[in-house]
């Protein structure tokens, strides 16, 4: 008898993972997205992705609470500040190498360098002190999903990802930009001989590619805190989603993202909450062991 | 015993098949020429025969041994078949000497560590570097050469592996004329020393001037083989030629 | 003075670590995030044996080098299986996993608390308390350390790691079994990197995991990649200077720190200006 309500007892947590695995689902989503986005046209690991996030949730904090300007203010300042330091550094470091040539190696160590100096800077202007930016929303109210809790900013965090989404099919379905950024993440010679700016084209993908990654730092911000760290490991569990739901594929960055969710938060059920970062990473060395292309993505010639 | 046999080989790219049942045989001490129009699956052959690219049916069987379904990389020099590529493999930022001197040393991890011929190996690479005419350039990065030089030094690379049967892919293109004397010549040489040489090529004059024997290549398949004169005149081979 | 000693000691620690990482980066072209993983495997064995166990420091070195050895053959397997940037990420994901290790597998390691308490090395009595000495006894470690990598880098296993570098698949064809060259130099390099971890362990007396995380890689990774990749004498002249300049900033007068997030800032920048400008760094023979 003690056996049936044992497991019983264990199934009452199930809906909050559930919940759980949503939210860190969403996250994840949101930059597994915009690194999908930004690599199909660009073709290679930009490390300095994530910690545009950071940026980005610092922004609020700086805007919010330093300043005291409304939230609203300091949200689309983030979004904005985010979005303008991945242009800059697009224009200013990653277009000179793909200009001469570079190897996807260099500009990965480039990029590499760029998020060590960018958290760095963080940590000088703020320290490294752990903050919150829920003073910003003050105390919301949740939802109750079955058993499973969640905070009404965990619900936009949801939303916002479905959104965004949308948003991108929308976008690269349905517009010529989107027409011309499918071009450019085909073939970029190609794109360029056919008379698109190339250029141009890869500058508004790191605008919106940016802008997402901010958003997902400014959640990631406003759900658990801030810290200057907080960039590297949100693109780690980004590049994870990515690798496994097809890398390059927007759509595939999703679907990783939430398998990744759901296998991180499900499989420390039993053992201790720390190991979920080592949990990602076994998922990782596995699909790129067996299917580095991921679940939507095409094998590479 | 020939050289060289394929049995309906076959090897394909997502839906494009390269290569589609072809079967040839390659004589033993003789130059071999494999000509077709682009896309005739040559270089896909010369890949799949020296394991770049994996078969995906029909066999290989190497100087009369046994049949192949499958060659991996490493195995091609065990089995006595070196090769050149079409698009200039070498190692860069490596000196022209190193460059060589890989095809002389020690294969396995620990031999590789203790290597006792030096001065046979320096030996040798300096009489084929001499061959190809790249020994004062012996010290230079690969990379700081001229296209035609890298050129010659994949043949010396190729060459000093004493590999008995050599696979050419595109070896002119890009030579000047005398380098282009000069590469004919080792192919000669190394036929009187009775290795095998399968050249691909284009350029008609040199084939006729070189063959013993021609195969003719047309969308993945064999064509035509034979006399370098009995092929080059054959209606079939100048319609796919000439032909879209 | 002992300032002085104490800074050449450091040096020493990283200049290992530097010419390790070089065989494996620098001569062989595969971009490794995982040494800092090796370093603490050799650093974490060195502390628990010394602590647990009536080994002296020198057993306690050369078990755990096997140790670190062992993890890098396992490692390199399946890292070996990756070519490129999958390399470096999955170079990456072991040392967030080592990492991970380190900081909760808490009745092992103590996690986030450390090891403290680490004893100085004793031989035949004498022992390596006073700096100055021990200083002796890391550039002896070093000198080793390099003198066995120039011999691998000149052999003909040397130039084989250079052509597999340029391009490993047509190495293949004439013959070389790429894997296992691929696999033996970064198990070398990962048991140097362990000879490293049990000098700091030993040094410092106290370890814990914060030392042996992605920055660490990172900072390795820029150590040779300023002093010039496929260049020996590079990676140490990196080292040098990448040692040094953390002292520069202190004379201008940052607290503690500020410094150590500045140097981060002068790590990360100098990787992009290298990148953009002088990819070969200060010595190197090779260019990314």
């Amino acid at each position: 008898m003690w056996a049936v309500s044992l497991i019983l007892g264990n199934m009452d947590i199930v809906p909050q993972l559930v919940v759980n695995s949503v939210i860190a689902g969403s996250l994840y989503a949101l930059i597994a997205m915009s690194f999908n986005l930004v690599f199909g046209a660009t073709r290679f690991f930009n490390l300095s992705h994530g910690v545009l996030g950071a940026v980005a949730a610092y922004t609020v904090f700086y805007v919010g609470i330093t300043l005291k300007l409304p939230l609203v203010v300091a949200i689309i300042g983030g979004v904005v500040v985010g979005a303008a330091v991945g242009y800059g550094l697009e224009r200013l470091i990653y277009r000179p190498l793909r200009k001469r040539g570079a190897s996807s190696l260099v500009l990965l160590v480039a990029s590499l360098g760029a998020f060590t100096a960018i958290e760095a800077v963080i940590a000088i202007l703020f320290t490294s002190q752990f903050r919150t930016l829920s003073t910003l929303i003050g105390p919301t109210g949740s939802l109750n999903l079955g058993g499973g809790i969640m905070t009404y900013v965990q619900v936009a965090m949801f939303s916002s990802a479905v959104g965004v989404l949308i948003l991108l099919w929308l976008l690269l379905s349905r517009t010529s930009f989107g027409r011309a950024v499918r071009a450019v993440s085909d073939d970029e010679e190609v794109a360029k001989i056919v008379g698109i700016d190339t250029n141009k084209i890869i500058g508004l993908i790191f605008i919106v590619g940016s802008a997402i990654a901010a958003l997902a730092g400014i959640f990631a911000g406003i759900d658990t805190g801030i810290e200057p760290r907080m960039g590297f490991i949100l693109l780690l569990k980004g590049v994870i989603a990515a690798i496994i739901g097809g890398m390059g594929s927007v759509y595939g960055g999703f679907l990783g993202a939430f398998i990744l969710g759901f296998a991180e938060n499900f499989g420390i059920w039993h053992i201790s909450g720390e190991w979920k970062d080592a949990i990602a990473f076994v998922i990782l060395l596995i699909f790129l062991l067996f299917r580095p292309q991921g679940i939507l993505g095409k094998k590479r010639a | 015993m020939n050289a060289l046999q394929t049995n309906e080989l076959v090897k394909k790219f997502g839906g494009v098949t390269a290569v589609n049942g072809l079967s040839i045989t390659v004589p033993t001490g003789k130059i071999t020429s494999v000509i077709g129009p682009n896309g005739s699956g040559k270089t896909t052959l010369t890949n799949v025969l020296t394991g770049i690219c994996q078969i995906d049916g029909g066999v290989v069987v190497v100087a009369g041994g046994k049949e192949r379904a499958r060659i991996k990389p490493y195995q091609v020099f065990g089995l006595g078949l070196t090769r050149t590529f079409q698009n200039v493999r070498v190692f860069e930022q490596v000196s022209v000497l190193d460059n060589v001197l890989i095809s002389l040393t020690k294969r396995s991890v620990l031999g590789s560590l203790f290597e006792k011929n030096k001065e046979e190996h320096l030996k040798k690479a300096e009489e084929v570097l001499t061959r190809v005419g790249l020994w004062e350039k012996k010290d230079a990065y690969a990379s700081e050469l001229s296209y035609g030089q890298r050129k010659l030094l994949e043949i010396a690379r190729a060459l000093a592996t004493g590999a008995d049967t050599v696979l050419f892919d595109e070896p002119y293109a890009g030579l000047f004329p005398e380098m282009v004397k000069l590469v004919s010549g080792i192919m000669r040489e190394l036929r009187e020393q009775g290795k095998t040489i399968v050249l691909i090529e284009h350029d008609m004059a040199l084939i006729r001037e070189l063959s013993d024997h021609v195969i003719v290549m047309d969308a993945g398949k064999l064509l035509a083989e034979g006399k370098p004169e009995e092929v080059l005149s054959n209606k079939a081979v100048i319609e796919a030629y000439l032909g879209v | 003075m002992e300032y002085l000693v104490h800074l050449a000691v450091v040096f020493a620690i990283y200049a290992i670590l530097a010419v390790s990482l070089q065989l494996i980066v620098g001569f062989t072209g595969l971009i490794s995030l995982a040494h800092a993983a090796f370093y603490g495997v050799g650093a974490y064995s060195v502390a628990l044996i010394l602590e647990n166990t009536g080994f002296g420091f020198f057993p306690a070195l050369v078990l755990g080098i096997l140790m670190s050895a062992i993890a890098a053959f396992l490692i390199g397997i399946v890292l070996s299986k990756f070519r490129d940037d999958y390399y470096a990420l999955g170079s990456l994901g072991f040392t967030v996993i080592v990492f991970s290790i380190f900081l909760n597998w808490q009745e092992l390691t103590r996690g986030p608390l450390g090891i403290p308490g680490i004893n100085r090395p004793e031989l035949f009595g004498f022992v390596f308390s006073e700096n100055i000495v021990y200083l002796g006894l890391a550039l002896v470690l070093l000198g080793l350390c390099y003198v066995f990598s120039t011999f691998v880098t000149k052999s003909s296993f040397g130039r084989a790691l250079q052509a597999i570098r340029e391009d490993e698949v047509a190495l293949s064809v004439f013959g070389y079994h790429t894997s296992w060259f691929k696999l033996a130099v970064f198990v070398m390099g990962a048991g140097m990197a362990a000879i490293a971890g049990g000098l700091f362990a030993s040094y410092i007396t106290f370890i814990d995991p914060s030392s042996f995380g992605v920055p660490e890689s990172v900072f390795m990774l820029s150590v040779i990649i300023l002093g010039g990749l496929g260049s020996l004498r590079g990676a140490v002249i990196g080292a040098l200077v990448l040692v040094l300049l953390p002292e520069a900033l202190r004379f201008v007068g940052f607290t503690p720190d500020i410094a150590a997030q500045m140097r981060q800032v002068i790590y990360g920048l100098m990787l992009v200006f290298l990148m953009l400008y002088r990819p070969q760094g200060l010595a190197g023979t090779y260019r990314l």
